[in-house]
């Protein structure tokens, strides 16, 4: 009885210290492959907890006149997808055949279904998009916490407001005003051509255009015309994914340390294509969303908010944007309002 | 006077000063391209000349470069009109790539006088530092692959191996490569001598030699080293065409874009395409050069000391491997 019961606590021990190994490997890799949140072991959130009330109470002052701008694309059958990515709404209209009313007051109805991808038109990266290897936002080994359906870890649902300072940067007017403008034939408005890397400099030059110092919360939108494109669906879908100008490593790099809540661009990437090294695949998503829980923005419509910053001379406004509580998702479509 | 020469000293001072903390220094780099001609294969692996200039235009992106671009179009009297031409227009610095001795060694003379350093690439110019493939171990790769399935799948099957592809072609990259393949399929399998197929370079005449020789090497299992990639998928072809499929394997030369592409173009080498008897295609990584190159001629402008030679990493691209090689960002 003694012996067996030795015997049983040995086993038991080994197979908790396999476990415990088990746990501690996992752990060790993803600690030297994705950088520890600021906000401690458990965050799920990642850049919107710099969202505090002060921030939004400052942001507010932003609205001045109440003018709101569309800052986000019509999502609509044809736009530019990226790979293999679909959307597709069907109606259901079974109330509207005669017969099928509801009631004395022959109340009908309709509903959309959505066979969509979340990753398409004016859309947010959450935190569950991009890792490396298993290893995603604040180390977290999500080969442990991904099921057939949805995410464990990391959704959507963990997100606070966005309710914060906007910044738009035009990189066009950069460009030109540097006399370094290389536009693409395809852009019916001056655009940065795909495979522009915009830098840390170029960004500080376009904050410097309007007088804007980035503040911890804010969020940043970069204009750069190639959206353009993304208005002359289908005609230009193949060119609009085909390369896109945007963000090098050092501009990301320093985004991040200004502790920015989200990028924004008018591309379907954010990034430069093709990369600044083509041999990194995505190497500013890792960046910013795996490394620093910053969200990217992809396919923003920047031309408006960047017209009316031009003939305003103001580059800040109010953020309007909300993110549906999708428990278990890597990203949705949203809208994005700039209240000015 | 005095006075004057003070204010002359602190303009001095302040302008290094302002050099020391503003924008690093732009160098003027000149590239002279092989042959941009559309349809050219450079150096038979089925790289276009434009992809090895893209590759120079992504590479510099990122540095404090202003590149002029040439087309040698392959001719050495237009390679020294163009180094000419760099030379008057005073470049930083000229890296070469010409494949006629004569006029490279005319090259680094005119160069040398002018006082403008040379990078030379894949061919070497006198006293310039040598950028270059190295053709003998990229063979190797392929024979020590196909010898290591042969001896893993095939331990007690008769084995025969053949190498296809423009085996005649007299210059040293391609005789190194012959080298190279028969090297390494000799340390896997020592009695398995390859047999040469000449194709001449002919994809088409690749498919009929291969057919002719598989007709030949009946109840044996088939090693088929190519020496590029249009050659490869010609190989396969064949053996398709003859039911050789669980006979037969190949790896290839090159890795160009013909035999792997974007997530969506399903080429011979993928990811969902595991399966295949092209086991891969070793990188000479041409579409890359850019990145590879410029480094080094970094390093020669700011002064300092590069190796004489500097060789490719070749490295076999399989379905394993290729998306992490190429990152296939065009998903279109």
């Amino acid at each position: 009885m003694k012996h067996s019961s030795i015997v049983a606590s040995v086993i038991l021990s080994a197979l908790a210290l396999l476990g415990s190994l088990n746990v501690t490997l996992a752990q060790s890799d993803c600690k030297t492959l994705v950088k520890a949140s600021p906000f401690g072991p458990d965050d799920q959130t990642g850049a919107t907890n710099r969202i505090t009330p002060a921030v939004t109470k400052a942001a507010a002052a932003e609205i001045q006149t109440g003018v709101v701008i569309p800052m986000a694309f019509n999502l609509v059958d044809g736009v530019p997808l990226f790979g293999t990515r679909f959307t597709k709404t069907m109606l259901t209209t079974a109330s509207l055949v005669p017969g099928g009313e509801y009631g004395k007051n022959r109340l009908t109805y309709m509903e959309d279904t959505y066979l969509s991808q979340s990753h398409v038109g004016t859309h947010i990266d959450g935190m569950g998009h991009i890792g490396v290897m298993d290893c995603y936002y604040n180390q977290t080994p999500m080969g442990k916490f991904v099921t057939q359906n949805y995410l464990k870890k990391l959704g959507l649902e963990n997100l606070k407001t966005f309710a914060t300072r906007g910044v738009i940067i035009d990189m066009v007017k950069v460009f030109q005003d540097a006399g370094k403008l290389k536009t693409n034939p395809a852009c019916r408005t001056p655009c940065l051509d795909g495979g522009t890397v915009i830098t840390d400099a170029d960004i500080q030059a376009g904050l410097k255009m309007y007088n804007v110092a980035l503040r911890e919360g804010d969020a940043v939108f970069v204009h750069t015309g190639w959206g353009d494109l993304f208005t002359q669906f289908p005609a230009q879908n193949a060119t609009y994914n085909k390369a896109a100008p945007g963000i090098g490593k050092s501009a990301a790099q320093w985004l991040a340390d200004q502790k920015v809540v989200l990028v924004g661009t008018d591309t379907w990437v954010v990034e430069v294509i093709p990369s600044e090294d083509t041999n990194e695949a995505f190497p500013v998503h890792e960046l910013l969303l795996t490394n620093n829980g910053i969200h990217i923005i992809e396919n923003v419509r920047t031309d408006l908010i960047a017209a009316d910053a031009a003939s305003s001379k103001r580059a800040t406004f109010f953020l309007s944007m909300t993110v549906p509580k999708a428990v278990g998702t890597t990203g949705t479509f949203v809208n994005i309002e700039a209240i000015r | 006077m005095k006075r004057r020469h003070f204010l002359l000293a602190m303009l001095a001072v302040a302008s290094s000063a302002r050099a020391a903390g503003g924008e690093a220094r732009r160098f003027q780099v000149a590239f002279a391209n092989l042959n941009e001609e559309p349809g050219t294969s450079i150096d038979g692996l089925r790289f276009s000349g434009a992809e090895i200039r893209r590759s120079f235009e992504l590479a510099s992106r990122s540095l404090p470069l202003d590149m002029i671009y040439y087309d040698n179009g392959g001719d050495a009297g237009k390679a020294l009109a163009n180094a000419a031409d760099a030379v008057s227009r005073k470049v930083d610095l000229l890296i070469e790539y010409n494949s006629d001795a004569e006029a490279n060694t005319e090259i680094g003379r005119q160069l040398k006088a002018a006082g403008i350093p040379v990078l030379a690439l894949n061919h070497p110019i006198p006293g310039a530092p040598l950028y270059a493939a190295d053709h003998l171990t990229a063979g190797r790769i392929a024979g020590q692959t196909l010898g290591q399935f042969a001896r893993e799948n095939w331990s007690d099957q008769t084995v025969v191996a053949a190498i296809l592809g423009d085996v005649a072609d007299p210059s040293p990259s391609v005789a190194a490569r012959i080298a190279g393949v028969t090297e390494g399929l000799r340390q896997e399998l020592p009695n398995v001598p390859p047999i040469l197929l000449d194709s001449a370079g002919h994809p088409v005449r690749a498919e009929g030699v291969l057919a002719k020789f598989l007709g030949t090497q009946v109840r044996r299992k088939v090693l088929v080293a190519t020496l590029d990639d249009a050659s490869a998928l010609a190989a396969k072809s064949a053996i398709e065409t003859a039911g050789r499929t669980s006979d037969c394997v190949i790896v290839s030369q090159g890795a160009s874009r013909i035999i792997h592409g974007g997530a969506s173009e399903k080429k011979e080498i993928d990811p969902a395409n595991r399966g295949s008897i092209v086991l891969g295609s070793v990188a000479y990584y041409l579409d890359r050069y850019g990145y590879e190159v410029l480094p080094i001629a970094m390093r020669m402008l700011r002064g300092e000391q590069v190796p004489t030679q500097t060789l490719t990493k070749h490295v076999l691209i399989s379905a394993k491997n290729v998306f992490r090689e190429y990152p296939p960002y065009d998903m279109n």
